[in-house]
C-alpha cells in the first residue's frame, strides 16, 4: 500500500470528528472492532485486541485470501451436515417422497376450515423443512465459527443480491447446490463469473421461470414437463417470459434506474430463451434447449444482436451487462451499503467503481477499494448500520464464545427475529437498511434472545460464560467484565452503566446478577449497531 | 436519521401490572379494568391488505361480459358457469364464492381498473409507489399512513394507532409517526416466567433504550414499552373469535385473528396493516381451479371469519385490499399472466357502499389497453385511499398525506357512505 495512502488513513484513524466516537481520538481498538463488525459477525472474546495488535489492515488483507486461512474448527463440524454430501438428484428424490407423504396426510385432515393453500406461509410440516433448515442451520454454523468471516460474509451479501426463494418447487432441493457450488466459490471472484454462473444456475432458472421460456409456437423434442406446482394442468409453454429478464436488468446488474425500457425487457427475454433445465423434476442441470431458442435478431439498448446466434448470444448479453457502467454504480453502491451506511456517500462508491474498472469487475479488489476509503474509516462510519437478525445473532453468540450446534435451533431463532434463511420470495432479497428492521416487535424478540443467551438457555447453541464473567454480585467488576471480554472494551456508554449499576444494586445472586448484566448488555441499544 | 420523540398522551390509569403467574403477559385478568377512554364511542378502523406480487384483478372480479376476455386468455379465463355473478358484467371468481352474501347485503364493494398513474411494471418500485403514496418520487422517505398519524389530531395517540403484522415494519408505516409491528400479539413483551424478574427486565431495558441517543433504536424502544403497558392494561381474555367465526389455517388467518382482537381490545388501534403473498402467477396460474384459485380460497375464508368474529363492531370497521399492479390482458406462454397495469381491490365494512362495481370501466378494448396489453387505470389508488381517509378516518389534510396530488370529494368514487 503507498505510503501516502496509508499516512491518509492514518489521519482518519487518528481523529473522529463526528458520530458516537467525535472528539474522541480513535484507537487501534476502535478500528479493530468497527473492522470486525463490518467485515466480519462481531468480534469474538479477546479478538479486538488481537486484530489491534496484528494491525487492522493486515488482518483485512487477510481476510482478502481467504483460502490461506486455515479453518480446521469450521470444517470438522461441516462433516455433521449431511446435505454437504447430498446432490440435487438425491434431494430431488427426497423432496418428492417427502411432498407424497405430505399430500397423504392433507387427505386425512379434516378439510372443513382448516385449509392450506399454496400461497399460504403457514407452517409447513417438519419434514419438508428439514432440508432448507440444514441449509439454514449451516449459514449460522459458519457464520459464528469460519476463520473466514469476509467470506462468509460476501457469500451472505451474493445470496441476497441474486436472491433465490428455497420454498419455489423445485428450488427446494436446487437450494444446497446454489449455495455451495454457485454462489460460495465466487463469493470473493469476477462479478462476470458470477453472473453467468447464477444465470445458468437451475435455481435461479426455476425461481424465476427461465427455465420455461421459449420463442413463441417452439415446440419441444420431448416431453420435459418438470416440475409444475399444479399437476392438473399439463401444458406446455408457448412463449417467452420476461421475469427473469427484468430481474436481471433491475435487481442483478443496471439497477431500476440503470437505463432500459419494457422493450428492453422483452429482447432480453427472447436472448435468454431456451436457457433451460434438463428433467427438472429429477434435480438435473443447466441445458440450452436450441428447439426453444428464439434465434431472430433483437436489439438491446441500442446494441444489435444479428439472428442465427444461439447460446452465445446469451454469453455476450451478460457480458456486456457485467461490463456496463450502470452495473458497476449499482453493485458498488450496494456494496457500500452493505459495508459503510445504509445510504452510502459517493466516496466510498466511486472508490469500488474505479477498482472494478480497473480489474474488470475483480470484487476482490473492488471490496478493497472500499475497505481503503475514508468513508469507510470516517467516525460517522464506525457504528452506524444496524445489524440485522442474522447479524445480531451470530454476532451475540460469538461475543460470548457460544459454540452452536447442528440442530436447526438456533436458525429457527433467526427465523425468529424477521430473517428465515433463505426463504425472502422477493427477488429483491432481504433488505439492508435498518429502517426495515428496527421495530418495537422486532426489538423484543433480540431483547428476549439476549436475555434467553445470557441464561444460557437459548436453543441451538452452549454458552460456558464462567471463563469470560465470572459470577458475581459485585456490580463493579461484572460491568467491567461483560465491557472488556464481552464487548470488546469501551462499548457501554456511561448511561447504560448507570442502568446496569441501579439493577444490580439489590441483587445478591451472583449468577442472577450476570444473566441480568450480560442480558441487558447484549439486548441494549449498543449491541443493536454494528 | 434523527428523529424525534413523541410525547404521548396517556390515558389515565396506565400503570405497571404485575403480570400474575400466567407466562404470557397476555393471560387470564378481569376484564373489568377500566378500558382506555376511546372504548366508550367506538372508533373507526382502517385495515389495509397488501397482496403483494400483483394480483390478477381480471380473474378475481371477472368482466364476463366482455368477450375479449375469454378470447385472449384461452386458458386461464374463469368460465361463465363457475363465476358467481355480481350485476350481469363482472363476476365473482368461485372460490371468493364465501363474500356473496356480504355483496348482497351491501358491506362488500369491489373497485375495478384502479392502479398507479406510473407505468413501472416493476414489483419492487410499484409497492414502493403504492406504499410510499409518491407515486413517481423515490425520495420520499414515508409512508402514507405515517404521513396520515402524523397529522391524524382526532384520536389518541397511543402506540397502537397504527399497526403492521408481520415481522418487518412495512413501507408504508415507515417514518416519522411512531408505528408498531407485532409479528404474534401473544408474545410481545419479554417471555420471562417469572413476573417480578420480567418487570424488572422491561423496566431496565427500557432505560436503557431511553438513554441519551436519538433515532430509530430509541424511538422503536420507547415503543415497545408503551405498547407493553397498554396491552396489559387492556388485558383481554385468551381470544376465541366470537359468532363461531373460523379463519383459515395459515399467516394470513391468523394475522386477521389478531387484528380483530386488537381491535375489540379497544387500544386505540386505528390503522392496521397486514400482508398476503404468493399472487405473482407468471406461470400456471389455473382458472376456476389452480394457483391462483387456492389463494382465493384462503382469502375468502379470511375475510369471511373477520367479518363474523367482529359481527356489529364491523358498522365501523373498513377492508381495504390493495396490491402495486394487474396482470396483462392476455395470458402468456405459460398459462400465466405477465405484469399488468390496472386491477382490482375490495373495500368490505359498514361504512361500505357496497353491492357495486366502483371506477369507470375502460373495457378490454385493443384501444383502450395501457400500451396496448394491460387493463387501463380509470382510477388513482390515491383516490380510494383518500376517500376513505377522509370519509372514514375524518382526516381533513389530504395534500399532507397525498403530497402533489390535490384531492377534493370531486374526486371520492363514492365507495364509504357519507
Amino acid at each position: 500500500m503507498p505510503p501516502s495512502r496509508l499516512a491518509l488513513l492514518g489521519l482518519f484513524l487518528a481523529a473522529a470528528t463526528s458520530g458516537p466516537l467525535a472528539g474522541q481520538a480513535l484507537t487501534p481498538q476502535d478500528s479493530a472492532r468497527h473492522a470486525l463488525n463490518r467485515l466480519a459477525y462481531g468480534p469474538r472474546p479477546g479478538e479486538v485486541g488481537r486484530v489491534a495488535a496484528m494491525g487492522v489492515m493486515h488482518w483485512i488483507d487477510q481476510q482478502l485470501d481467504p483460502t490461506r486461512l486455515p479453518d480446521k474448527v469450521l470444517a470438522v463440524r461441516e462433516r455433521e451436515f449431511r446435505i454437504l454430501s447430498t446432490d440435487d438428484a438425491e434431494l430431488a428424490q427426497m423432496v418428492r417422497e417427502q411432498r407424497q407423504e405430505r399430500i397423504r396426510r392433507q387427505q386425512e385432515r379434516d378439510s372443513g376450515m382448516m385449509m392450506m393453500g399454496p400461497g399460504s406461509q403457514g407452517d409447513p410440516t417438519g419434514e419438508r423443512l428439514r432440508i432448507a433448515a440444514q441449509l439454514q442451520q449451516l449459514a449460522v454454523v459458519r457464520a459464528v465459527l469460519s476463520e473466514r468471516q469476509l467470506q462468509e460474509v460476501m457469500s451472505d451479501f451474493w445470496l441476497n443480491h441474486f436472491n433465490v426463494y428455497w420454498a419455489k418447487g423445485a428450488d427446494r432441493f436446487y437450494m444446497a447446490s446454489y449455495v455451495e457450488q454457485v454462489i460460495r466459490p465466487r463469493a470473493l471472484g469476477k462479478f462476470e463469473d458470477l453472473l453467468v454462473a447464477t444465470a445458468q444456475s437451475p435455481a435461479m432458472l426455476f425461481y424465476l421461470d427461465n427455465w420455461e421460456s421459449v420463442a413463441p409456437g417452439a415446440v419441444p423434442l420431448a416431453v420435459a414437463r418438470g416440475f409444475a406446482p399444479d399437476s392438473m394442468r399439463r401444458r406446455l409453454p408457448t412463449g417467452p417470459n420476461e421475469n427473469y429478464a427484468r430481474e436481471l436488468l433491475e435487481l442483478h446488474t443496471l439497477g431500476v434506474d440503470g437505463g432500459y425500457t419494457q422493450q428492453d425487457v422483452i429482447q432480453v427475454a427472447r436472448v435468454l430463451t431456451g436457457w433451460s433445465i434438463a428433467r427438472p423434476a429429477q434435480g438435473g442441470h443447466f441445458q440450452f434447449n436450441e428447439w426453444a431458442h428464439d434465434y431472430g435478431a433483437k436489439t438491446v439498448r441500442g446494441i444489435y444482436f444479428p439472428a442465427g446466434h444461439g447460446m452465445d448470444e446469451g454469453l455476450r448479453l451478460l457480458h456486456l451487462l457485467a461490463m456496463d457502467p450502470a452495473t458497476m454504480r449499482h453493485v458498488s453502491h450496494q456494496l457500500c451499503a452493505r459495508f459503510v451506511t445504509d445510504d452510502p456517500p459517493d466516496g466510498c462508491v466511486d472508490d469500488a467503481v474505479k477498482a472494478w474498472r480497473a480489474t474488470n469487475g475483480d470484487m476482490r479488489e473492488v471490496v478493497r477499494a472500499i475497505f481503503r476509503s475514508p468513508d469507510f474509516w470516517a467516525a460517522r462510519t464506525f457504528r452506524a448500520k444496524v445489524k440485522t437478525p442474522l447479524e445480531f445473532v451470530v454476532s451475540a453468540v460469538r461475543a460470548v464464545g457460544g459454540d452452536p450446534d447442528s440442530t436447526l435451533r438456533l436458525a429457527q431463532v433467526v427465523t425468529l427475529l424477521g430473517q428465515p434463511l433463505y426463504l425472502e420470495p422477493s427477488p429483491a432479497g432481504y433488505p439492508e437498511s435498518q429502517d426495515e428492521w428496527v421495530n418495537s416487535g422486532a426489538l423484543l424478540h433480540r431483547m428476549n434472545a439476549a436475555v434467553a443467551l445470557a441464561a444460557g438457555r437459548l436453543p441451538g447453541v452452549s454458552v460456558a460464560l464462567d471463563g469470560l464473567v465470572p459470577r458475581s454480585a459485585d456490580a463493579d467488576s461484572l460491568i467491567d467484565a461483560v465491557d472488556a471480554r464481552l464487548l470488546g472494551g469501551g462499548l457501554l456508554t456511561a448511561h447504560t452503566r448507570d442502568v446496569l449499576h441501579q439493577q444490580l444494586r439489590d441483587i445478591t445472586n451472583p449468577t442472577a446478577a450476570r444473566t441480568l448484566t450480560v442480558g441487558l448488555a447484549l439486548g441494549g441499544p449498543e449491541f443493536q449497531r454494528q | 436519521m434523527a428523529v424525534s420523540r413523541r410525547v404521548f398522551v396517556k390515558t389515565g390509569g396506565l400503570a405497571l401490572f404485575s403480570l400474575g403467574m400466567d407466562p404470557l403477559f397476555l393471560g387470564r385478568a378481569a376484564y373489568s379494568l377500566p378500558l382506555p377512554r376511546s372504548a366508550a364511542t367506538a372508533q373507526p378502523v382502517l385495515v389495509c391488505l397488501f397482496m403483494r406480487g400483483a394480483v390478477d384483478g381480471l380473474n378475481v372480479i371477472v368482466p364476463h361480459g366482455d368477450p375479449l376476455y375469454y378470447s385472449e386468455r384461452p386458458r386461464i379465463a374463469v368460465p361463465k358457469a363457475d363465476l358467481v355473478d355480481l350485476d350481469g358484467h363482472f363476476g365473482l371468481h368461485p372460490r371468493l364464492a364465501a363474500l356473496k352474501p356480504l355483496w348482497d347485503n351491501k358491506s362488500l364493494a369491489a373497485v375495478h381498473a384502479i392502479g398507479s398513474p406510473e407505468s413501472t411494471r416493476s414489483h419492487f418500485d410499484a409497492q414502493d409507489y403504492m406504499e410510499s403514496g409518491t407515486p413517481g418520487v423515490k425520495a420520499t422517505n414515508d409512508g402514507w399512513v405515517n404521513r396520515w398519524c402524523q397529522h391524524d389530531v382526532d384520536h389518541a395517540s397511543t402506540p397502537f394507532r397504527a399497526v403492521a403484522f408481520g415481522p418487518q415494519l412495512p413501507r408504508t408505516l415507515a417514518g416519522t409517526a411512531p408505528t408498531l409491528a407485532i409479528d404474534d400479539l401473544q408474545a410481545f413483551g419479554l417471555r420471562i416466567p417469572q413476573a417480578r424478574v420480567r418487570d424488572r427486565l422491561t423496566r431496565a431495558f427500557e432505560s436503557l433504550y431511553e438513554g441519551a441517543q436519538t433515532g430509530l433504536l430509541a424511538t422503536s424502544g420507547h415503543e415497545s414499552f408503551e405498547a407493553i403497558r397498554m396491552l396489559q392494561q387492556a388485558d383481554p381474555l385468551q381470544y376465541q373469535p366470537a359468532n363461531d367465526a373460523r379463519y383459515p389455517r395459515g399467516v394470513l388467518g391468523r394475522s386477521l385473528l389478531q387484528i380483530a382482537q386488537l381491535i375489540k381490545a379497544n387500544v386505540g388501534m386505528r390503522i392496521a396493516f397486514l400482508d398476503a403473498t404468493g399472487w405473482d402467477t407468471h406461470i400456471n396460474q389455473g382458472s376456476s381451479e389452480g394457483q391462483l384459485a387456492g389463494l382465493l380460497d384462503e382469502l375468502g375464508a379470511a375475510l369471511v371469519a373477520f367479518n363474523t368474529d367482529l359481527g356489529e363492531r364491523m358498522r365501523d370497521v373498513v377492508l381495504l385490499t390493495m396490491s402495486e399492479f394487474g396482470r396483462a390482458v392476455q395470458e402468456n406462454g405459460n398459462s400465466g399472466t405477465d405484469h399488468g397495469h390496472g386491477t382490482a381491490m375490495l373495500v368490505l365494512g359498514g361504512p361500505v357502499n357496497g353491492g357495486r362495481v366502483l371506477g369507470r370501466w375502460p373495457t378490454l378494448d385493443l384501444a383502450a389497453r395501457f400500451e396496448g396489453r394491460d387493463l387501463a387505470v380509470t382510477t388513482d389508488f390515491r383516490d380510494l385511499f383518500g376517500e376513505i381517509l377522509a370519509r372514514h378516518l375524518g382526516a381533513t389534510d389530504l395534500s399532507a398525506v397525498f403530497p402533489g396530488h390535490p384531492l377534493t370529494s370531486a374526486n371520492f368514487l363514492g365507495a364509504i357512505r357519507g
